[in-house]
């Protein structure tokens, strides 16, 4: 019979003690397990569950105190707001949901830990070996193309010359007022592609426009251009062109303090939707639900809109196409396109939300991530980005527009952002809010 | 316009030809061709002529189908096992891994071929010679297929490349009505093809001029804007991520590290890096060499067009072949026809 490897993170206070309380009282668990002690459940990161899988578990059991009881106030708080995210996160990516299991088990409560224990390597036996690592020389089996994306609705013309003219005047207003460093903004090149463009004296001005194709989120240089050097802060604002997407960056990035909200001049542009390159909208703008900058200090606002708001559901028919694959369907269809991925980091760089000083995949000692450009690497990568964006992605998928592979990132984003949705009542940037994935639980705490 | 060829044998085959021909190969070898992956085209392994992305398949103005990356990942992965490291007790056993498949790439476009050429250089022709790549390179061979127009970000014309330049592939073929021509430019291109059965023609390979879209600066011209504050401002918008690089046929930047893959087995893996990352020649004590967006885009044009012929004796020629790849990748619109025209016009 097949005996599952089953790794179980036990809180040091109440589950690892109630996991001896059941031995002391000679009740029965399963030889399955092996019990790994951890300070609080909250320090069971989501990088350590995809990394015990990584390394072959068929199973993961985390146990913590009950809620109310931790023993550092609210570090089981965290725990009950990540796992179930991640859970859906690892389902969607092809690993079977009930492999992964969070409970709460007291001191005393030896009793409940041998019939979760029992309970769960019954569970994980029955669903035999895992399939989750990649041997190297494992081939990938290539399936049916999956239709992911919504059907194209063909993009407005528009004129858009008012709004260039607005934007070129209220860019030379604040150069010329010195009110700020520099205007980022967009330009089209000899090529005829828009792309970013910093403008810092009033001469370039005239190369500011806006059309159909502004479509790179430049809140994403921010940071960088705001971050003190040697303790000093710049002495003057940045202003940056943003459409209704983009600005909720700047409230994400705010609450994450990464820069104060004076230290941006928003001009924000009412937007009807970027093109594609099939002349189409492009998806984020089919289920766009903001005509209108949230964090907005000068308004561009162009003649009649278009614009027609959808019910934010629409968007999930990626997201529910796959979930309607099984567990190994799902499997191949995300195996199929991390295998293109190249780990060039476009996604990453690109994303205004990754800024991390040094990322957790690419540090050198890094003990979650080899170095290797291998499907394993490439996917823990991939869901690892997708995790930590979870509560902070603002649906400007940046990533998916930068990837050199065609890779469907912003699914991964879409489907988080939507348990996030669901489950907090909560849109990332919205107001000025870090993510509810690193706040204590609110209201009442129902178990199971 | 290359001369090399070995002999002036010409053949005109059909698409139905070619294909059988293709399926022979791919029944002996690894066949690799461009392959439709979802939304992207890839060299990648197929099993038949039927995998292949064709340009038939695409509509008459569609411009000359050119891989996402570059033939470059044939010869040298982006992750490639150097040996590994096994320990029973005290004993520890190295043990190389080398690579010792027979392949065929088809539909190799002239820009990718020059690439290889570039990057034999250093592989090849400095000491030591890498052992990976040049068993890869021996057990390799290179069908052409000549690009019929080019791509809007296409300047090979402009680096001393050409659509149709075969000096760098062992067969080159080209899309003729009714078919292909072919010729054998090398003996190892001469050996896969079935001369009887296929109709020998004139010696008249017909070759579209394509005119340079620029000529570029003098070497000794491009050193000179070492310290320009060019940099500053071109660089502005890059994202310091690697798609350029990765893109590349002629990059070739790598790290070396050691993985643990069992508690008493480790491998040497040796995998693909860029001097358009943050981390780029990052060294002990955390000092970065490049540490700035700005130094690290002039190193990646002044490593293409100065710092490499230099170093490996490439003459006049630049290790940029001109595929145009990064221009189209970039995310942010960073344009390197347009760094080599604003240098030009700085004189």
């Amino acid at each position: 019979m097949f005996e599952p490897r089953i790794v179980a993170f036990l809180c040091s206070w109440c589950s690892y003690t109630g996991a001896d309380t059941a031995g002391i009282a000679r009740l029965k668990s399963p030889a399955n397990i092996r019990a790994v002690r951890v300070p609080c459940s909250g320090r069971v990161s989501p990088e350590l569950v995809m990394r015990t899988f990584d390394q072959g578990a068929d199973g993961v059991l985390i146990l913590g105190c009950h809620v109310g009881e931790c023993h550092y106030d609210t570090g089981n708080h965290r725990a009950a707001k990540r796992i179930p995210i991640l859970q859906k996160l690892l389902s969607f990516a092809g690993l079977e949901p009930e492999r992964l299991r969070l409970d709460w088990v007291s001191a005393s409560e030896g009793e409940r830990f041998s019939k979760i224990a029992e309970e769960f390597t019954g569970v994980v036996r029955s669903l035999g070996p895992v399939h989750w690592r990649i041997k190297p020389d494992e081939t990938i089996t290539r399936i049916k193309p999956v239709q992911i994306s919504p059907d194209s609705i063909p993009y407005p013309k528009i004129d858009a010359s008012v709004k260039t003219e607005a934007i070129r005047q209220k860019a030379r207003e604040l150069l010329e007022n010195n009110q700020v460093s520099c205007v980022i903004g967009y330009e089209t090149n000899r090529r005829g592609r828009t792309r970013p463009v910093f403008i810092h004296s009033t001469d370039d001005v005239p190369r500011l426009v806006w059309n159909a194709d502004c479509s790179n989120n430049l809140t994403g240089y921010l940071p960088g251009m705001l971050r003190p050097v040697r303790g000093k802060e710049p002495e003057k604002p940045v202003a940056v062109v943003v459409k209704p997407c983009d600005s909720k960056a700047i409230n994400v990035m705010v609450a994450e303090n990464l820069y104060r909200r004076e230290q941006v001049f928003s001009i924000g542009v009412a937007c009807e939707g970027m093109q594609d390159e099939n002349n189409g909208l492009q998806v984020r703008c089919i289920t766009c639900q903001e005509a209108v900058p949230i964090v907005c200090d000068a308004l561009i606002s162009g003649t009649t809109s278009s614009f027609i708001p959808r019910l934010s559901s629409d968007s999930r028919e990626g997201i529910s196409t796959i979930n309607t694959l099984s567990p190994a369907r799902r499997f191949e269809f995300w195996l199929e396109q991390f295998d293109r991925c190249i780990r060039c980091y476009a996604c990453r760089q690109a994303c205004p939300m990754c800024n991390c000083p040094v990322c957790l995949y690419e540090q050198d000692n890094s003990t979650f991530v080899g170095a290797g450009i291998g499907l394993n690497e490439k996917r823990t990568f991939h869901l690892g980005r997708a995790y930590h964006l979870a509560g902070r992605c603002v649906g400007c998928d940046e990533c998916e527009r930068a990837c050199p592979m065609g890779i469907p990132i912003s699914l991964l984003n879409q489907l988080i952002a939507a348990e996030i949705e669901t489950t907090f009542d909560f849109r990332a940037g919205l107001a000025v809010t870090p993510s509810p994935i690193v706040t204590v639980l609110s209201g009442e705490y129902k178990e199971g | 316009m290359s001369e090399t060829h070995i002999d002036k044998k010409l053949w005109l085959i059909s698409q139905n030809e070619l294909s059988a021909w293709l399926d022979g190969i791919a029944e002996a070898r690894t066949l690799v061709a461009p392959r439709q992956v979802s939304k992207s085209i890839l060299y990648r392994p197929v099993a038949n002529s039927k995998e292949i992305a064709w340009q038939s398949q695409f509509p008459k103005a569609a411009p000359p189908i050119r891989p996402t990356l570059s033939i470059k990942e044939i010869y040298f992965p982006s992750t490639e096992r150097l040996f590994t490291i096994n320990k029973n007790g005290q004993e520890i056993v190295l043990k190389e891994t080398f690579p010792d498949w027979e392949t065929v790439v088809f539909g190799v476009r002239p820009c990718d071929a020059r690439g290889v050429k570039i990057l034999d250089a250093l592989f090849l022709d400095t000491n030591p010679i890498d052992v990976f790549y040049s068993r890869r390179r021996s057990n390799t061979t290179l069908i052409g297929m000549a690009c019929q127009s080019l791509r809007p970000s296409c300047f090979c014309t402009s680096v001393g490349g050409a659509p149709d330049d075969a000096r760098d592939v062992d067969i080159m073929l080209s899309e003729v009505d009714g078919g292909y021509l072919v010729r054998a430019v090398t003996e190892k291109g001469r050996f896969l093809i079935p001369g009887g059965e296929w109709e020998e023609t004139g010696d008249h390979f017909p070759s579209p001029k394509f005119n340079a879209e620029f000529t570029l600066a003098k070497k000794g011209k491009l050193i000179e804007h070492y310290n320009d504050p060019y940099w500053l401002n071109i660089s502005e918008r890059c994202l310091s991520c690697r798609a350029c690089a990765y893109v590349c046929p002629t990059c070739r930047c790598f790290i070396v590290r050691d993985e643990m893959i069992k508690s008493n087995e480790f491998e040497r893996i040796r995998c693909w890096d860029s001097c358009s990352g943050k981390n780029y020649r990052r060294l002990a004590g955390g000092h970065r060499p490049r540490a700035e967006k700005n130094e690290r885009m002039r190193n990646r044009i002044f490593c293409k067009f100065y710092y490499y012929p230099e170093q490996y004796g490439l003459g006049l020629s630049s290790a940029c072949t001109g595929c145009g790849r990064c221009i189209e990748v970039c995310h942010a619109g960073v344009d390197i026809t347009e760094v080599l025209l604003d240098l030009e016009k700085m004189g």
